[in-house]
């Protein structure tokens, strides 16, 4: 601990219980895990220096961005909890290359705001976009609701610089066309914290489209509003964003303060929005207006201007924090489903709601078939705990089943564990963990997460494993 | 045998047809001390020639066909054998395309267009290898089996096998099979030959200002004089294909039409344009760093898969 307080500074290394209560969780409520000490770094020196520091001691950490997570990746129970908030430098943006540098707690929507100047953005837009980190989106590869169009992080990262568990520093890139290489970059993203800490991150600038067009469709059925997402995909338009809301979400965001205008009488509304060049847009917006009525739509609304469509978006955006009011807890999940499925598992959720007596809020990104089927709940009741837990576990096995997948953007974590094994052959995951062990054999980087440990071959016939 | 310097005995190509056959030659393989030159219908020479010579010939051409599309998913599973002739049949028929169209010819494979992550003219627009791959299946330097992502268009689930193994040239695993998104056809798609001097810096600057949008093109390519006779174009030209609604597909023809005379071409021109691959691919040692050392040997523990095709071990 000598040597950390020496890196950072005194101020920077906390270990007081009223300090660490701060770290104890991410935004997942339900779990709670209080790190041994909390350490923050405020230059990448530092930050290599840290874990050359805890790699000499044989000490595992965890690294945190901005704790916007949404699948308890960052929960650090009892080892040392890295964080990277302060490194928040924009290094340079290029506006010819359309390339940005920056440093890993950078935040999201800030990085926007420089490239703003120059007609550009950083296209990924995770909800929490506001908060969050761009180093925290590469570990999760984050989505948001125009991925659909533009590409989830995966997509507009081109290079880092990272530093590996054992103090080892690694530059990263993605190969170029005409070269034969590795693309361990691709490898890296989405690597959820346990393959090193990146000091620095090369992401790619979109320039902002000449037009935008915002539409809000409200449905008397959910089906008619999934059927509406095929039909639209299937047309061959490509929408920048295509989000659905069913009743009860509608009905918590229009009561709180992010209340958006939405009808609260109906029972699914769609959120689309066409951008581009001004040529041809209207005529796309057109297209799927006629869809979405073609599809049983009451009412299709287009926004009216830059604030009207900021309105419709803050309902979209806000709604996890509207649901907030309705009870204590939040059940958060994240499933992905293949869209043609999307309105017989929409009513099985219903079912298995009804069934177990919890009050399901679907809000999600319709033209992914990505999932959040949320609950609002008191985990201090026991009994709705348990029911809370047992229909969620219902509905992440049933989007298995159905070909899908158990996390489109928030990661595994510890909250998604018990699925992987569900979901990947014993060979996959000890395929995964060996990835892993070439990032860091000696599992110091986020120790527990993504794999289940027992899931490791290698792992467990290690010699002190277990111990 | 010695047939006399020069030539050389071909060995049997080994040519399974199942995921559990080929696991069986890479496990006999592996006891054997055998190494494999993993090859789809064997067009990519420049790897075929850097394997070494000692390695033994493996076919993924058996190893083929469409596993599941589901059209209005917009993504397809297919084993790795597959050619690209195949499933662009397949997708036209639903009124959609494969954004590979890699450089080379559509005889060649799914899996060795993602192993070897080849682009093409449309990368700009439809996504790279690694952009467009959602699911993979393949055998390891072990012979154990694995399989990375799915066949949903997003998926975060585990560490990324997907991108380890696209772009990996077989020397991690052999791909058995791929899952990727597909795109709709546009409404209109337009093939434009648009007669200017692509030699001239002033008319390179405003195709730049075109190609950076806002109406940006599918591909748009620059030909020198040489290759736009081989195509049958005549002098230096750019090849532009455009694609969206009726509206946006005029206005950058209009865009265009300043740039110098529009011919439309039938898309065919881009099978020929895209025989020809413009860039000469680089080789790397990608294993002289410690860190592809030790993914390397977490993968292909014995060093049998496409020997020095990406480089060696050395540390």
């Amino acid at each position: 601990m000598e040597t950390l307080r020496r890196i950072v500074g005194d101020r920077h290394v906390l270990t007081r219980s009223s300090e660490l209560l701060v770290y104890e969780n991410d935004a997942l409520p339900g779990y709670h895990k209080r790190p041994s000490l909390v350490v923050l770094p405020g230059t990448a020196d530092e930050v290599v220096a840290v874990v050359r520091a805890l790699y000499a001691a044989g000490l595992q950490w965890v690294a945190r961005g901005a704790g916007t997570g949404l699948s308890g990746g960052a929960l650090a129970d009892d080892v040392v909890l890295l964080g990277l908030h302060r490194l928040k430098k924009i290094i340079s943006v290029d506006p010819i290359a359309r390339l940005a540098v920056v440093e890993p707690g950078v935040v999201n929507a800030n990085l926007t705001k420089a490239a703003t100047p120059f007609g550009l953005h950083y296209a990924p837009d995770p909800s929490s976009q506001t908060a969050c980190t761009i180093g925290g989106n590469v570990a999760e590869n984050a989505g948001g609701p125009h991925c659909l169009k533009y590409g989830v992080t995966l997509n507009h990262v081109q290079a880092a610089t990272v530093v590996l568990p054992d103090g080892e520093i690694v530059k990263l890139a993605v190969p170029a066309d005409h070269e034969a290489a590795l693309d361990l970059m691709g490898a890296f993203v989405g690597s959820e914290g346990c393959f090193g800490v990146a000091l620095d991150v090369t992401v790619r600038l979109t320039p902002n489209p000449e037009g935008i067009r915002t539409m809000l469709a409200d449905f008397s059925s959910m089906d008619d509003a999934a059927r509406a997402t095929s039909a639209i995909i299937a047309a061959g338009i490509l929408p920048a964003a295509l989000e659905l809301m069913d009743q009860a979400t509608i009905a918590a965001v229009e009561a709180s303060v992010y209340a958006a205008g939405y009808p609260t009488d109906c029972a699914a509304v769609l959120l689309v929005e066409v951008d581009g060049p001004e040529c041809g847009l209207d005529d796309d917006a057109a297209a799927i207006a006629a869809l979405c009525r073609e599809c049983g739509a009451r009412d299709v609304r287009t926004a009216r201007d830059a604030t009207d469509r900021a309105r419709l978006w803050q309902g979209r955006k806000k709604a996890f924090g509207a649901m907030g009011r309705v009870a204590s807890h939040l059940a958060v999940q994240d499933a992905v489903v293949p869209r043609t499925r999307l309105a017989p598992i929409l009513a099985r959720i219903a079912e298995i709601g009804t069934r177990h007596g919890v009050h399901v809020c679907n809000v999600f990104h319709a033209g992914d078939g990505n999932l959040h089927p949320n609950v609002p709940y008191n985990a201090d009741d026991p009994d709705e705990n348990a029911r809370v837990h047992s229909a969620m576990k219902e509905i992440m096995e049933l989007c298995i089943a159905e070909g899908g997948t158990i996390s489109g953007e928030h990661g595994v974590g510890f909250d998604k564990l018990p699925y992987m094994e569900k979901l990947f052959p014993g060979d996959s995951l000890d395929a995964m963990c060996r990835l892993r062990d070439a990032f860091d054999p000696l599992r110091r980087a986020n120790p527990g997460k993504v794999v289940p440990s027992h899931a490791c071959r290698e792992w467990i016939s290690a010699p002190g494993f277990g111990s | 045998m010695d047939l006399g310097a020069g030539v050389r005995v071909m060995s049997t190509v080994l040519t399974p047809s199942t995921t559990d056959e080929l696991a069986s030659i890479v496990r006999e393989s592996v006891a054997a001390h055998r190494s494999l030159a993993v090859r789809g219908v064997g067009s990519w020479s420049l790897a075929l020639a850097r394997a070494s010579a000692a390695a033994t010939p493996l076919s993924m051409a058996k190893m083929s066909g469409i596993v599941e599309y589901v059209p209005g998913d917009l993504t397809l599973t297919a084993r790795a054998g597959t050619t690209l002739v195949e499933i662009e049949a397949a997708t036209r028929a639903n009124g959609q395309w494969c954004p590979l169209l890699p450089w080379g010819t559509d005889d060649g494979t799914l899996g060795a267009t993602f192993a070897t992550a080849t682009t093409g003219p449309f990368r700009a627009a439809l996504g790279a290898p690694r952009d467009i791959a959602i699911g993979v299946e393949f055998v390891d330097g072990t012979g154990a089996i694995a399989r990375g992502g799915g066949r949903v268009v997003k998926n975060v689930a585990g560490f990324d096998l997907t991108r380890l193994m696209v772009g990996s040239w077989g020397t991690l695993g052999v791909i058995t099979e791929i899952s990727m998104r597909l795109r709709a056809l546009p409404a209109v798609d337009s093939t434009l030959v648009v007669q200017c001097d692509v030699e001239d810096p002033a008319v390179l600057a405003r195709i730049d200002a075109f190609r950076r949008g806002p109406y940006v093109p599918l591909a748009c390519e620059c030909i020198g004089a040489a290759h736009a006779m081989t195509l049958g174009l005549g002098e230096a030209r750019l090849l532009v294909r455009v694609g969206g609604n009726a509206a946006f597909v005029a206005e950058s023809v209009r865009r265009l039409g300043e740039l110098g005379t529009v011919e439309a071409h039938a898309p065919e021109l881009w099978a020929h344009y895209r025989e020809r691959d413009p860039y000469r691919r680089h080789f790397t040692d990608a294993y002289a760093t410690p860190l592809a050392a030790r993914v390397k040997r977490k993968f292909d523990p014995h060093g049998i898969l496409n020997p020095n095709v990406l480089g060696e071990v050395t540390s």
